[in-house]
Parts: structure tokens; sequence; C-alpha cells
């Protein structure tokens, strides 16, 4: 199932999708990606790195991004692009939403190009954990 | 425990009180030097734990899967590189980037290889772009990754 060109518009707003952020779930994002830095794993190395405790892994969190690209296209194959920034850290307990909109549409190459965020809201003041993301996609 | 990941890149304003004239760390001769191709079996019990783990419903291959391969190579390869002097204490992942051919199928094996693209110093710190390309059998592309590291000066 792929997005047809006439079903996106530029300015459309994909579905927001959010999701409280684990320890059970950055642990088991350590195992299955390699990435075995303490700060994701060790609140006492995430404090002395100044930190209230762990944080989660910048690519988890874009992982989180293309998941809701992925549900907003319907088929993985269609997402050909993304890149992010990383800004705001993630801390446990977190809900991280992720979000876009389409920028622009090339009707000959059947692709569109959107911005992309991940933000999370603390203490009344919303973060962007991904800043100035972009994703390119394929249409049907 | 080794530091064998990527620190989370804090505010910029956190950053300002960090900023001095120290001396760069990096070895920007390195810029360009390619690392040996390394093979990475996609399995597929490991897929299903990564896309449990991200909140995928464990259907297809999570597009950023391709992190562990880019994770096993290159980034273990710069880590390890002494001529380079990365210090892994001082680094944040700065940027990421994917292009994708095509997905990547559960057990096939890639063939990833990375190259220093750039080593930049920019408002008293140093950004390491590392580029790795994963191909499938017949050399055929798979994806592109690019992973900027911010490595902040000493304090």
């Amino acid at each position: 199932m792929t997005l047809h060109v006439t079903d996106v518009r530029v300015g459309h707003e994909i579905p927001a999708l959010a999701k409280v952020v684990t320890r059970e779930d950055v642990r088991a994002y350590a195992d299955a990606s390699g990435d075995q830095n303490p700060l994701h794993q060790d609140d006492e190395v995430a404090r002395s790195a100044g930190f209230p405790g762990i944080v989660a892994h910048g690519m988890f969190t874009m992982a989180h991004l293309a998941s809701c690209l992925v549900r907003w296209l319907g088929d993985p194959a269609d997402l050909k692009r993304l890149r992010a920034q990383f800004r705001a850290p993630v801390f446990m307990g977190e809900t991280i939403v992720a979000g876009g909109v389409v920028r622009s549409i090339d009707r000959a190459r059947r692709r569109a190009v959107l911005d992309v965020w991940v933000t999370v809201e603390r203490e009344g003041v919303t973060e962007h954990a991904v800043k100035r993301g972009e994703a390119e996609v394929e249409l049907a | 425990m080794r530091r064998t990941g990527l620190w989370y890149v804090r505010g910029t304003r956190m950053w300002g009180d960090r900023l001095g004239g120290d001396a760069m760390a990096l070895n920007g001769a390195m810029e360009g030097k390619e690392y040996p191709a390394l093979s990475f079996v996609v399995d597929e019990e490991r897929v299903h734990r990564f896309a449990a783990a991200v909140g995928d419903d464990g259907t297809f291959v999570p597009p950023t899967f391709v992190t562990a391969p880019e994770f096993a190579a290159g980034l273990t390869q710069v880590v390890a590189d002494v001529e380079l002097g990365l210090d892994l204490a001082r680094v944040v992942h700065g940027e990421q980037g994917y292009d994708w051919s095509r997905p990547v199928r559960v057990g096939e094996t890639l063939t990833v290889r990375s190259t220093i693209e750039s080593i930049r110093a920019k408002g008293g710190m140093e950004l390491l772009t590392l580029r790795t390309e994963m191909r499938g059998a017949d050399d055929e592309l798979v994806v592109v990754g690019r992973s900027t590291l911010i490595v902040r000066s000493r304090v």
C-alpha cells in the first residue's frame, strides 16, 4: 500500500505518533543496535555527565520518527531519505511525539519532501529532540 | 565498561561556557580515510529485537535498523583509530542521515564500508562526518549513512 501523489498536498500534516520512553525499551535498543554507551544505561554515568538520569539514544528517537513516517506511508520501502539533527536529550518516562509536514511535491519524480521533528514536553516547554529533520518519500 | 557509544547533543546554550581556545584534538589529515570493509549479516532475531525496541510490529525491517551495521563497522572503527585521536568522552551525536536505495532484507549479508568524509572546526568544536556505504550481493547499493559527531574542546 503506497500513498498516491494525489493523496498528498503541500502543507499536509502527517498523523503525529506519541510514545512513552521506557528504560526497558532503551536497554533493548542498546542491545539491538549495538550502541552500549553507559550514558544510555547507567544513571551514575549520566549524572556525572550532568543529566538527571540516563538519556535515550538519539538514534532511538530517530527510529521513532521513522516509525511515524512508515505508518503514514504504509510501505517502509517508500522512505527514501531521512535526516535529523539531535538537540534536546530525552529522559526516561517522557513522551516523545514525532510529526511532520509536507514541504514540497515533485509530481514528475513522484517524490515528496517533508519537514519532520520529534518534540518532548518538559515543564510546560516544548523541546525539540529532533530539529530541522527532513524526509524524502516515494509516492505512487 | 568501555564507552563505545555516542553522547547526546545538549542544548547549544549549555555548551557556551565549555568553549575555549584549547587545541583541537582530531588529526585533520585523516579526512578522506577509508576503513576496511566489513560484512554484516542481517539476522532475523536481531531485526525482531530491534523492531520491538522501537515499537514497530515486526512485519518489516525498520528503516533505521541500518544503524546496527553502521555502528558495527564505521563507528567502531573510528573509535578504535589511534591515528584519528577521537576522545569518545567528548563526543556527541550531532546529526544523522540515511539515503536508502532499497530496504534491507532479512538474511542478506551487507558489505559495510566507512570513510571519513570531513573534519571541520566550528565555533570551538570539531565536526567529524563519517560516510558509511552498505551494499548487498553483486555490489548493489542499499543505503548510505552519514553520522556527524561533535567533539567538544577539552574543558
